[in-house]
């Protein structure tokens, strides 16, 4: 290697590293306009609840979340609630991706009825509130078929999601051009092993950001339940506030909780999408 | 090539119409024959139906009359043959439709694994042996889009090759590419030709027909308006309209 090549070596390398200086700048920058804004909101709201006259009693809050008594660690209220809402998340989940996925093949499907009956399930639970369909699924679909609190809030819960899932992996599927399905054709693939090995890899590869969102949105809807009395965490804390009246101390600890979960989603997803794009680009 | 002895009838094309859209006739009765080892190239102008035929070589289209039969099975509604016509051609297309979310070494042994149920042992050496016979050993590893398009488009016919089919159609393979790398690609398209390989041929190269090509099939409004040798075609051919298309194409270099 001759000097000026070292020279320009080098110089090539700072530029790739310049990247992790350049972002100290903007970053304090963003900070403190974060801060100073963070600041004003926060004034601006003990204002508000200083004219409230509302008495604070954060000290009463960690019995909601936890006791430790002499037989050791026991879950309170909005913990419970909180495992609650996680489980019945996590189950929905993996339902409303199944249904999204099923009614997504179906809407491609060259079966009439296939097609109708998709567009008739996408039609009625995109056009109708889920406060409806959870009503409905318990009041009407549940006794006929017999079944309990639980199944219905999921089923309710799953059926909703699936349908929007299914909407964003059809657009994935569709965006995958003709050459694609032409080139499986061509080395003899049946159409399942074309939607298995060449359509569906690269269809969820596309929309997984927003199936992700998708499933931020399953959590927050998920506290609609509470109205059919599923002792989820919204519920829990309903029931934390008739009898305590810490309103305020509790709905903030919720939404807390709420945010935190979310958060936790996110930064799982873009640690996923990190990862495979580092692969790709390996 | 013109020292080697062609086989029995591979590809026989009986008076095959079809129309899209009801109204823009595409094909309009068109008849052919293509023995073993033989190399046809089709010319035409644009929109002249020379995708659409090759299409319905291998079912990607259905026809709407006429008949195909390849290698005496007759490629019809019966599910079975479409399947076993599907094997027994493989195509390269324009713009090569590699698979992006596989690898070299995965797209070329797609066909091998989950069609040919091939072991995976069995379906790895058939890669590396194509990928050698293409010049690409190194490339094995890589995504299609750390490739140039001369390279894509050698790995879409490895991956053709991999189902070792009996004939192959090659739609304008060099025609997305940039100038410098049409040589490459058409060299591993004439080693296939002289390895015997039947071979159906849209382009409009006209130095790899003269040099490669048995037959030259003339093409315009879904009809085959000539069919000639290569000797033929180009220094004497017979109908006014070929003449007319081949002083047009020679003018500009060979492209249309
Ligand atoms: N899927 C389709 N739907 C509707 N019309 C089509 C379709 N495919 C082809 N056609 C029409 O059929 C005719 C023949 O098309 P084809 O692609 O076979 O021509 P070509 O000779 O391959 O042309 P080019 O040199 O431009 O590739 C054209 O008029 C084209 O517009
Ligand atoms: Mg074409």
């Amino acid at each position: 290697m001759t000097f000026v090549q070292g020279l320009l070596a080098g110089a090539n390398e700072l530029r790739h590293k310049a990247h992790l200086f350049k972002i100290r700048k903007p970053f304090i920058y963003e900070g403190l306009k974060f801060l100073f804004f963070s600041f004003i909101l926060v004034f601006i709201a003990v204002q508000g609840i200083n004219g409230l006259d509302y008495r604070w009693q954060w000290y009463r809050m960690p019995d909601y979340f936890y006791k430790i008594s002499d037989s050791g660690f026991i879950a309170g209220p909005l913990f419970t609630g909180l495992g609650l809402t996680l489980l019945i998340s996590a189950i929905s989940l993996i339902l409303s991706n199944l249904i999204g996925f099923i009614t997504a093949l179906f809407r491609l499907s060259d079966s009439v009825t296939a097609v109708a009956v998709s567009r008739i399930y996408l039609e009625v639970v995109r056009n109708t509130p889920l406060l409806i369909q959870l009503f409905l699924v318990y009041f009407v679909i549940s006794p006929i078929l017999g079944i309990g609190r639980m199944v219905s809030a999921i089923m309710a819960l799953s059926l909703f999601e699936g349908a929007y899932t299914s909407e964003i992996i059809r657009s994935g599927i569709i965006s995958i051009e003709k050459g694609q399905w032409e080139a499986a054709h061509s080395i003899g693939l049946t159409g399942v092993q074309t939607y298995r090995r060449i359509i569906l890899p690269q269809a969820f590869g596309q929309v997984m950001p927003m199936l992700a969102s998708q499933s931020i949105s399953l959590v927050k809807d998920s506290a609609l339940i509470s109205t059919i009395a599923i002792y989820e965490l919204t519920m829990q804390g309903q029931v934390a506030i008739s009898k305590s009246f810490l309103t305020f101390e509790v709905w903030f600890s919720v939404a807390a909780i709420y945010l935190i979960i979310n958060i936790c989603l996110s930064m799982i997803i873009r640690i996923f999408e990190q990862n495979k794009k580092r692969q790709k680009n390996a | 090539m013109h020292n080697k002895t062609l086989g029995e009838t591979i590809i026989a094309v009986d008076s095959v119409s079809k129309t899209f859209d009801r109204n823009v006739k595409a094909l309009q009765g068109v008849s052919l024959k293509v023995k073993q080892k033989e190399v046809v190239v089709i010319i035409g102008p644009s929109g002249s139906g020379k995708s659409t035929l090759l299409r319905c070589l291998n079912g990607l289209e259905e026809t709407d009359s006429g008949a195909i039969v390849i290698d005496d099975t007759p490629l019809n509604e019966h599910h079975r043959n479409k399947l076993k016509i599907r094997t027994e051609v493989g195509m390269v297309f324009q713009n090569f439709n590699l698979f992006p979310h596989m690898t070299v070494r995965e797209n070329i042994r797609t066909g091998p694994r989950f069609v040919r149920k091939a072991s995976l042992e069995e379906a790895d050496r058939t890669t590396e042996d194509l990928l050698a016979r293409v010049g690409l050993t190194d490339k094995i590893e890589s995504y299609p889009r750390q490739l140039s398009g001369g390279q894509q488009q050698r790995v879409a016919i490895a991956r053709a090759l991999a189902m070792n089919p009996l004939i192959m159609l090659f739609d304008e393979p060099t025609s997305a590419l940039d100038p410098e790398m049409v040589g490459e690609v058409l060299e591993v398209m004439k080693n296939l030709a002289i390895e015997g390989m039947t071979m159906v041929v849209v382009t409009h190269e006209i130095g790899f027909a003269r040099e490669v090509g048995d037959r030259i099939i003339f093409m315009d409004e879904g009809k085959i308006v000539e069919e000639n040798s290569v000797e033929n075609f180009f220094a004497n051919p017979e109908k006014e309209r070929t003449k007319l298309f081949l002083s047009k194409i020679l003018e500009n270099g060979g492209c249309e």
